[in-house]
Formats: C-alpha cells, sequence, structure tokens
C-alpha cells in the first residue's frame, strides 16, 4: 500500500491562499452572485399554491363590456373567456374575484387574487411591483376607411375628412394630425359609432376610432387599417415575484395563440 | 527597469494633462443651463373673466415646464389658477422659508398676467406630533400657520389675490384622519385671518374649500359640507373670511340637473348658498376652485368625453346667467406633471406631453381666444 505524503497546512495560510486565489482571478463577484442567487430565485409560492389548490384567482372590474361585464348576474366577456381558458390549459380552474377598477392593483398587491386579467393597459410606471404579460390585445387607436379606399394610412388623408369621437383620444390624434396635415377636415360625432357610420355613408374619408369601437361596430363596407396609429397593449399582471406564474402564463397564452383558441374567443367577441 | 519607470513618468503627467483638455473642450461644448425667466408682461384676453384653472405646479421642478404650463392657461383665455402651496414643503424646523418654488411659481404666474388663489395646506414636521399625517394640523400649531400664511401673503403682495385656508376640512382625510369638526376649523380661521390682513390687508382669505360630500354627522369619514357650512356659521366663522371655496363636481349629472341635498351635482352650490344667506352672509362671494366633469372610460362617475365637454360649456353658461355671486369657477385639473394611470387624468386638459385635448381647444374659442 502506497501513502501518499500530505503536507499539513495551517488553517490560517489555507485561508489566505484561497482569498489570494479568489482575489487574484476575479472570483469575488462569482462568489458573491452564488452566494445571493438563492435569494433571487423568482419565487414558485404562487404558482405552487395554485396547482395545490388547482384554483387560479383571477382579479378584475366587471364592468367594461365586451371585456368583463357582471350587469345581467351573469359574468361574461372576452376576459372572461380568455381566463377560463388559461386556467383549463394550465390545468386549474379560474376563480373570479371582483374589485373596483381602481383597486384592483392593491387587491394583487396585497394577494387577493393571483393575477389580474381586466382589460388592463402595461403601465411602465407599475414594473417596480407588478410584471405584465405578453400583450393579448391592443386597444390602440385604428384608421378605419371605406373598402376599397386608397387611404392606406394617416398621411394618404392630406385634403379629406376624418370622423371622430368628439374629445375622445381619436380626436386628439387627429387634432395633432391636422398640424401637419393643414387640409385636414376634421368632423366630430357623439359615439365612435356614429363616426364609424359617417364613414360608411361616405360623409368622412376615414375615421379615427379606438380598436374596441372598430372591432364592435363591424360593417362589411369598412376596413381597418391594421397598422395601428397608437399603441395601447392589454395584458395580464402578476406581483414581481412570481416569474414563475407568469411564464407559465406566457406559455399557456403562446399554446392558445398557435392552436388558435385566442382567435375563437377574439371571434366569439368581436365577429372578426 | 529603470528605463521603463522613466517612461512612466514622463507618460502619466502627459496623459493626465490629455485628459483634462479634452475634458476641458468636451466641458465647453456643453450647452449652458437654459435660463427660464419670466419674460415681458402678458395679458389675458378673455370674454369670461371668472374662469379659472387649478393648475398642479407644486411638483413641477422645471422651471419651462411651470412657465409652458402657465402659458397655456393664458392662451386659452382663463384669468385665474387656482394653485397649491404645501406649508410642509417650505418651512424647515429652522423655521427659515424655502422660497424658491412658490417664487417661480408665482412670478411666472404674474409675467402671463394671471391671478392667483393660493391654497395652503399640509404640515411640516416640527409642527405637528410624531407618527401624524402630513394634513394633520391641531390647535398647537394654528399660530405657526397663520404666521406662514401672513408671510406668504406679504411676500406675494399684488402677485396673490387669495388664499385658502386647508383644503376640504369637511373631510376626515383632508384634516389628518381625524374625526373633523367645524368649530376646530374656524378657531384656524380665526387665527389666520386676522394674521394675513395684518400682513397684506388686500390678500382675501377664502374658507374652506369644502368637499362635496353626504356623509352624515358621526361618519368617520367626514361631514355634509352643507351641515359643515352651517356648523361653522354657528361657530362665528362669519367674521373670519372674505369669500367662500367650495368644489362642486357633475359627475354623471348634466349642470343643469336640479340641485338636491341627497345628490352631488354641479349646482349644489345654490344649496350651499341658501347656507350662506340664512346665516345673513348673502354679501359674500362665493369661488369654486373645483369643478368639472371626467371622462374616463370605465370610472363609474364618469361621463362619455363629447358629454364632458358640452356639460362644461353648459356649466360656465350657466353660472355666468345664474350665479351673481361667484367670482371664479375654476377647472380641476389643468396638467398634472405626469400620468396618474387612474381615472385622474381624464379631468384634465392637457397631457403631461403639454397636447392640449379637445376641451381646451373648446375653452378656448369659448374665451374668444380661438386662432
Amino acid at each position: 500500500m502506497n501513502y501518499k505524503f500530505i503536507p499539513v497546512i495551517p488553517a490560517k495560510r489555507l485561508l489566505a491562499a484561497l482569498a489570494r486565489f479568489i482575489l487574484s482571478h476575479n472570483l469575488l463577484i462569482l462568489l458573491c452572485w452564488l452566494v445571493l442567487l438563492p435569494a433571487c430565485q423568482p419565487s414558485g409560492e404562487t404558482w405552487a399554491r395554485v396547482q395545490n389548490a388547482g384554483i387560479l384567482r383571477v382579479g378584475l372590474d366587471p364592468t367594461y363590456p365586451p371585456f368583463e361585464n357582471a350587469d345581467g348576474g351573469q359574468l361574461e366577456g372576452y376576459d372572461v373567456d380568455l381566463a377560463r381558458t388559461l386556467a383549463e390549459e394550465m390545468g386549474v380552474e379560474a376563480e373570479f374575484v371582483y374589485f373596483g377598477y381602481d383597486g384592483l392593483y392593491d387587491a394583487l398587491a396585497t394577494r387577493q387574487v393571483d393575477v389580474l386579467l381586466s382589460a388592463l393597459v402595461i403601465q411602465p410606471e407599475r414594473t417596480r411591483d407588478f410584471a405584465y404579460s405578453e400583450p393579448y390585445f391592443d386597444v390602440g387607436q385604428r384608421l378605419v376607411v371605406p373598402a376599397g379606399s386608397p387611404v392606406q394610412n394617416i398621411d394618404d388623408l392630406s385634403g379629406l375628412s376624418i370622423a371622430v369621437e368628439l374629445g375622445a383620444e381619436g380626436h386628439v390624434q387627429a387634432t395633432q394630425l391636422a398640424r401637419r396635415l393643414p387640409n385636414l377636415e376634421i368632423i366630430t360625432f357623439d359615439t365612435a359609432g356614429e363616426a364609424l357610420a359617417g364613414v360608411a355613408n361616405g360623409e368622412s374619408a376615414a375615421a379615427i376610432v379606438d380598436n374596441i369601437a372598430a372591432l364592435i361596430h363591424p360593417d362589411p363596407n369598412l376596413h381597418i387599417i391594421s397598422l395601428p396609429v397608437t399603441v395601447e397593449p392589454f395584458a395580464l399582471v402578476v406581483r414581481i415575484d412570481d416569474e414563475q406564474l407568469l411564464r407559465e402564463l406566457n406559455q399557456a397564452l403562446s399554446r392558445l395563440e398557435e392552436n388558435g383558441r385566442l382567435e375563437s374567443i377574439r371571434q366569439a367577441w368581436f365577429n372578426q | 527597469m529603470k528605463t521603463q519607470l522613466a517612461q512612466l513618468k514622463t507618460v502619466r503627467p502627459g496623459t493626465g494633462w490629455r485628459l483634462f483638455i479634452i475634458f476641458a473642450v468636451f466641458a465647453a461644448l456643453q450647452p449652458a443651463p437654459l435660463l427660464i425667466v419670466p419674460g415681458p408682461q402678458q395679458q389675458v384676453e378673455t370674454n369670461y373673466p371668472g374662469l379659472g384653472l387649478h393648475t398642479r405646479l407644486t411638483d413641477e421642478v422645471e422651471p419651462w415646464k411651470i412657465q409652458r404650463s402657465l402659458e397655456l392657461v393664458r392662451e386659452m383665455g382663463a384669468p385665474w389658477i387656482v394653485e397649491f402651496f404645501p406649508w410642509a414643503y417650505y418651512q424647515g424646523a429652522d423655521r427659515n422659508i424655502a422660497w424658491e418654488h412658490p417664487d417661480l411659481v408665482v412670478n411666472h404666474a404674474h409675467a402671463q398676467g394671471l391671478q392667483i388663489i393660493a391654497r395652503l395646506g399640509l404640515t411640516p414636521d416640527w409642527a405637528r406630533p410624531p407618527d401624524t399625517a402630513l394634513n394633520y394640523l391641531d390647535a398647537a400649531a394654528y399660530d405657526a400657520f397663520a404666521a406662514f400664511a401672513a408671510a406668504f401673503a406679504a411676500r406675494y403682495q399684488g402677485k396673490v389675490q387669495a388664499i385658502v385656508v386647508w383644503n376640504e376640512p369637511n373631510l376626515s382625510f383632508e384634516w389628518g384622519y381625524r374625526q373633523t369638526t367645524p368649530a376646530d376649523y374656524v378657531a384656524l380661521l380665526a387665527a389666520v385671518y386676522p394674521a394675513v390682513k395684518a400682513a397684506n390687508p388686500d390678500m382675501l382669505v377664502l374658507a374652506g374649500a369644502l368637499a362635496p360630500t353626504l356623509e352624515p354627522a358621526g361618519s368617520p369619514w367626514g361631514l355634509n359640507d352643507l351641515e359643515y357650512l352651517d356648523q361653522m356659521y354657528a361657530a362665528g366663522a362669519a367674521a373670519y373670511f372674505d369669500g367662500l371655496a367650495v368644489h362642486v363636481y357633475g359627475l354623471t349629472f348634466p349642470p343643469e340637473a336640479e340641485p338636491d341635498p341627497g345628490v352631488l351635482n354641479f349646482r349644489r352650490v345654490e344649496l350651499m348658498r341658501e347656507v350662506m344667506t340664512r346665516h345673513g352672509d348673502g354679501d359674500t362671494k362665493m369661488y369654486i376652485t373645483e369643478t368639472g366633469w371626467n371622462d374616463h372610460p370605465r370610472w363609474t362617475r364618469s361621463v362619455r368625453p363629447g358629454q364632458r365637454i358640452q356639460y362644461t360649456m353648459n356649466a360656465l353658461d350657466h353660472a355666468r346667467q345664474n350665479w351673481p355671486y361667484v367670482e371664479v369657477l375654476a377647472i380641476w385639473a389643468f396638467r398634472y406633471p405626469a400620468p396618474t394611470r387612474s381615472y385622474m387624468d381624464y379631468f384634465t386638459l392637457v397631457t403631461p406631453e403639454f397636447i392640449p385635448k379637445p376641451l381646451y381647444h373648446e375653452l378656448q374659442v369659448y374665451t374668444g381666444n380661438s386662432r
């Protein structure tokens, strides 16, 4: 039996040598990173709870048709269908909890729900405390023209007229546009639906309305220009530390997009 | 080795000088900070001398934004602004007052030809008990607040026309999260009024501004504004204010909707007026320092954008034709420094990026300032 000689090194010298090695190899940062890594791990706590309970608690304000509405006692809407389908895709069941619009984020922060799905626009200012999913709908302004119109974007409107809902965001956009296109005439209507009717009956060459208005007033004589005038994406919201849940939601959204179920929900509510 | 060291010695100072020269050149290339000065004296052109806007310049730090806001107010044809000047922001524990920011706002507003109603409020740390809210003001600090109000009145003689003593004292939230009492508020008025008048006899002292609310007596949230005003008079308030500031919002009702003690709507002003006349104070003017409609698509107390415009115009007509006792009608709010991302954004006339909303343009036409 051969024994190799193992020198006995004092602990102090060993530690000093280790420290020199770490410093000389710039490993200090790596060491800190390894120590701190567990604390930075995404929390899977909420996702584990959702899985264990089999329930995804969804917060919403049911006063915003066609996205969520409970006026008739029956909760329904685009977001409601999306929440149920997402939950099904994730192997759990959606449970809806109602809040006022301005209380939604507080409800999420205080863990009364797992996710918000209530036609909420992504707000960069909130991303310190909350995380947003991939967008599932764009509510931004759209240019709507008669079918077959030569107008293909807002720059083609010079010398023409544009229909808008009085005072709405489309009106603001048109007013801004009129500073660039001096011959643009703005015609105001009381509602977005009337503005669209104004285009259909030839009163105006185009309308600027939000995407919801454009979709809920389907008219075969009108065409929605695909290039948006403005972009305002709706997304699901989770707490910033619920990265695992967010990942699951995004993956489920992606699968729904791929298998066509998201499109089916869109068609069901907007007759696309 | 010596040669290398010698080279280092000769290189290092040269490198330092070169870096210094590069830095100096770049520093010289930097544009000089833009000096924003109030500029020549302007005048508001308007056919509605009582129109005002509640600006939100308290948290606006960039002078050009303050100036641009006030230019837009003038160009819209509103001769009045209502602005908040928080005592807590200006007077530290050493009792010195930092006048820089209020000077900026007041001087720019004055240069634009605007008249100012200054709302004073919020208590500094040193003037309130520990662990109390910023809007907690008790009797021990009334004299200190009165001294600040007097200093403010003296400093801005000829530039600020009126001060509002506190804000919505009939709401517990605005009274330091305490149950609100009209008698306490009258004691505050009694401390402030003589101090301000001694400092600047021309300064108008406005009581209020009372919040529209239906809260009954004993409610932890506040007290009905009609009841509160009645109790203010009972506590002897009439001797301590020159005008009454009130807040009225139309909510979902048109401006013509009949006044009703059980409903909050625009014509609640008339009910407040009844309380004043009942107490023999019919000569005292009223100042509506907050009013308006909201067009948020989801807030349950909002109206459609077109309705908001129409209601606002009709409200101005109604006030001009029927309310000779209303001196100023100020719309909440002109612009916020940043989006609040809530229904509050839909009260404004101009976006944080200075893009005027259609209501701004309509008001501009209404005051005879259309371009």
